[in-house]
């Protein structure tokens, strides 16, 4: 059977301790629950969530959704943002986790990759050095939002062209970006070029195309 | 020495008066004393409850902290967990009850402590564990430990059937099933939207022509695919197969393919000289011919309307047929991930008439838009001819039916799988769903699109299978 590996990489650094922390956990637990009431996620999504903070930490490893538990996320009240180190932890998994197809196996779809910050690498020069590696993993979408004014959306920018920046990383708002992380996940299982980028569905008017 | 003279020792020890070996005959009198006897025997009893208390309390919380889950389960599914109190280490724990499972179809068994039943409900539950540990007394209030359960819906029942858009520009009918006689052999057919496209009111993306020329016994049949991520590709799959059909109209209703035919010939007789070649030559210029011609169709289109040629992404296979006194000759092109297979007539050998372009992901395959394809080196490869006396099935698929009934490319190569779909077909199946191969057969066009409604987790895509027999 055909798997649609989904990453998430949430950053759990200082910044996320207290409401934006709550929020994120409540938005989470409000994808799962939209993704498990479609027939064809329950179907073929398998998905693994990775924290960043001084710490990388795999919170789950690559699990498919009818066996996914959602763990509580949780941060500590201050610290570095080591988004390229995360990064570094995700190319390692792909290149274990992701079937690709041969004659004797099929392969998985192309992996859809999440970034969730509210800041900016504080390991800049490997967050750099990782943006080529993880570009050569052929992901069929890496979106990468920004919440809150410090997050740096020139910085996500030189890793993808998909960059969404959140007004505020309140419940409602980001409700409404897990919603269309569930809805982009959705368009992720279908036949395409072998390099095409993946068509987005149109974001709510909460979140902020950045261009 | 007793007990009270050794913890009033201690006592005063700790509290830096200590106990000279000279007055110890003056301690043994102290302890003597009833009033200061029985004060240490009251100290010692209320140390033992202090510490018991914070034992039992300590373990508690120990016990509640402890992250603890049990699987998932899926509505419609037979479901088993155990709550091994071995395992968790919980051997002083005694279980009063487990609450939560009310209305889910799921009971729990204290004795055994496993959950069991298949779950007639879905949603995220709480189930709460009460128990008691063993040193506590029966009154006592019972502890409860959270649970989290969660139990998926049934995939089954969540697809929706929506219908298509009927006013869409590009709008084709849903599901489609046919009959055509070729000659001395039949075409059956189906082609389906998948419940993928089904659930959200969408088109079907497959489509298949055919044409079949008395005047010079030949017949073509063509199916593609389009391609989900592209807009216009329902569109993009009907211009294909129909130009390919179009292509060859004007040839095949007139003069036929005479020195195609002549090769075809000597080639089975194994005559001439250079036959091979020059025959690969004419299979190239033909089919190629039509494929670039398809190609080419596409392109119009898309610069007509003003859409980007992607949009209309399709596969493409196609075949031509044609019975001679020496027997049929089977010849092929195709692009993309579709499937075109040649069983022999006692069903003991299966040829794949064709390479799949399968990428290293799923859906990564090629499609007749794209131009490349027409520069590669491997052009050739998309061709193939058969000249055999006679065959049981000739089908033609696209990834909808490949994937789910022989999953690798592998497979198709192995004569066992085309006999597996052969008993597939004649009712092997777990909903005993048949399709009579047979001439006389009015219904088999039904029974065929019926099979293809067959169940496969993970495999919606659009169907499409023509069998010729």
């Amino acid at each position: 059977m055909r798997r649609l590996p989904v990453y998430l990489l949430l950053d759990t650094s200082g910044s996320m301790f207290g409401e934006p922390i709550q929020a994120l956990n409540n938005a989470l637990s409000g994808m799962m629950n939209t993704l498990r009431m479609d027939p064809q996620a329950l179907d073929s999504l398998w998905l693994s969530i990775v924290t960043f903070d001084r710490e990388v930490k795999e919170v789950v490893p690559l699990t498919e959704l009818v066996s996914f538990q959602l763990p509580e996320i949780v941060c500590p009240q201050s610290g570095p943002t080591h988004t390229g180190q995360a990064l570094q932890l995700l190319y390692e998994k792909v290149g274990r986790e992701v079937r690709k197809g041969t004659t004797e196996q099929k392969g998985d779809w192309r992996p859809l990759l999440f970034l969730f910050t509210d800041g900016k690498p504080s390991d800049i020069q490997l967050y750099r050095e990782m943006i080529p590696k993880i570009q050569s993993l052929n992901f069929a979408a890496v979106v990468a939002c920004a919440a809150g004014h410090l997050a740096d959306d020139s910085m996500l920018k030189e890793l993808t062209q998909h960059v969404v920046h959140l007004a505020t990383a309140d419940s409602s708002t980001l409700k409404q970006f897990f919603k269309w992380v569930s809805d982009t996940i959705e368009q992720g299982n279908k036949s395409m070029g072998t390099v095409e980028s993946l068509t987005l569905p149109a974001p709510p008017a909460e979140l902020n195309l950045v261009i | 020495m007793n007990a009270t003279q050794q913890y009033l020792e201690q006592l005063f020890a700790n509290g830096n008066l200590p106990v000279t070996e000279a007055r110890n005959k003056l301690l043994q009198q102290f302890c003597q004393d009833e009033v200061n006897s029985k004060a240490v025997t009251e100290i010692l009893t209320y140390q033992n409850m202090l510490m018991d208390k914070w034992q039992l309390f300590n373990r508690i919380t120990t016990i509640q902290e402890q992250p603890f889950t049990i699987p998932n389960a899926t509505a419609g599914k037979p479901y088993e967990a155990v709550i091994d109190r071995d395992q968790q280490g919980w051997v002083d724990m005694e279980v009063i009850e487990l609450n939560g499972l009310e209305d889910t179809g799921l009971q729990y068994d204290a004795e055994t402590g496993s959950i069991t039943g298949t779950p007639t409900a879905h949603g995220d539950r709480k189930l709460v564990l009460r128990y008691r540990l063993q040193q506590e007394p029966e009154e006592a209030e019972p502890h409860e430990k959270s649970i989290p359960l969660v139990i998926n819906p049934n995939p089954r029942l969540l697809w929706k059937n929506l219908g298509s858009d009927a006013t869409d520009l590009y709008w084709k009918e849903d599901d489609i099933a046919f009959t055509a006689p070729l000659g001395g052999k039949l075409l059956v057919a189906a082609s389906k939207r998948g419940r993928s496209h089904a659930n959200t009111g969408g088109f079907r993306d497959d489509d298949i022509a055919y044409g079949h020329f008395g005047q010079t016994g030949w017949s073509v049949i063509a199916v593609a695919d389009g391609a989900g991520s592209a807009p216009l590709a329902r569109q993009g799959a009907k211009l294909a197969v129909n130009a390919v059909v179009n292509y060859f109209t004007p040839a095949l209703t007139g003069d036929g393919l005479p020195e195609l035919e002549l090769l075809l010939q000597e080639y089975n007789h194994g005559t001439g000289a250079d036959t091979q070649k020059k025959l690969n030559q004419q299979i190239y210029t033909h089919l190629g011919k039509a494929a670039l011609y398809a190609h080419k169709q596409l392109e119009a289109f898309a610069h007509t309307k003003e859409v980007a040629l992607k949009d209309l992404h399709s596969t493409l296979l196609f075949v031509l047929l044609k019975q001679f006194a020496f027997g049929y000759a089977v010849l092929s092109f195709s692009v993309g991930d579709g499937v075109i297979g040649l069983v022999n007539t006692d069903q003991t050998a299966a040829m794949l008439m064709n390479r799949l372009d399968v990428g290293e992901f799923g859906g990564g395959t090629r499609f007749i838009t794209m131009p490349e394809i027409f520069k590669n080196e491997l052009f050739y490869t998309r061709f193939g001819c058969k000249v055999v006396d006679d065959f049981s099935h000739l089908f033609l698929m696209t990834d909808g039916i490949f994937d789910p009934k022989f999953v690798t490319e592998a497979a198709l190569e192995k004569p066992e799988k085309w006999q597996e779909l052969i008993r597939d077909l004649a009712g092997e199946n777990e909903d005993g769903k048949k399709v009579e191969l047979s001439p006389d057969n009015t219904q088999v066009a039904e029974e065929l699109s019926a099979w293809m409604d067959f169940w496969s987790a993970g495999n919606h895509d659009d169907r499409t299978l023509a069998i010729v027999f």
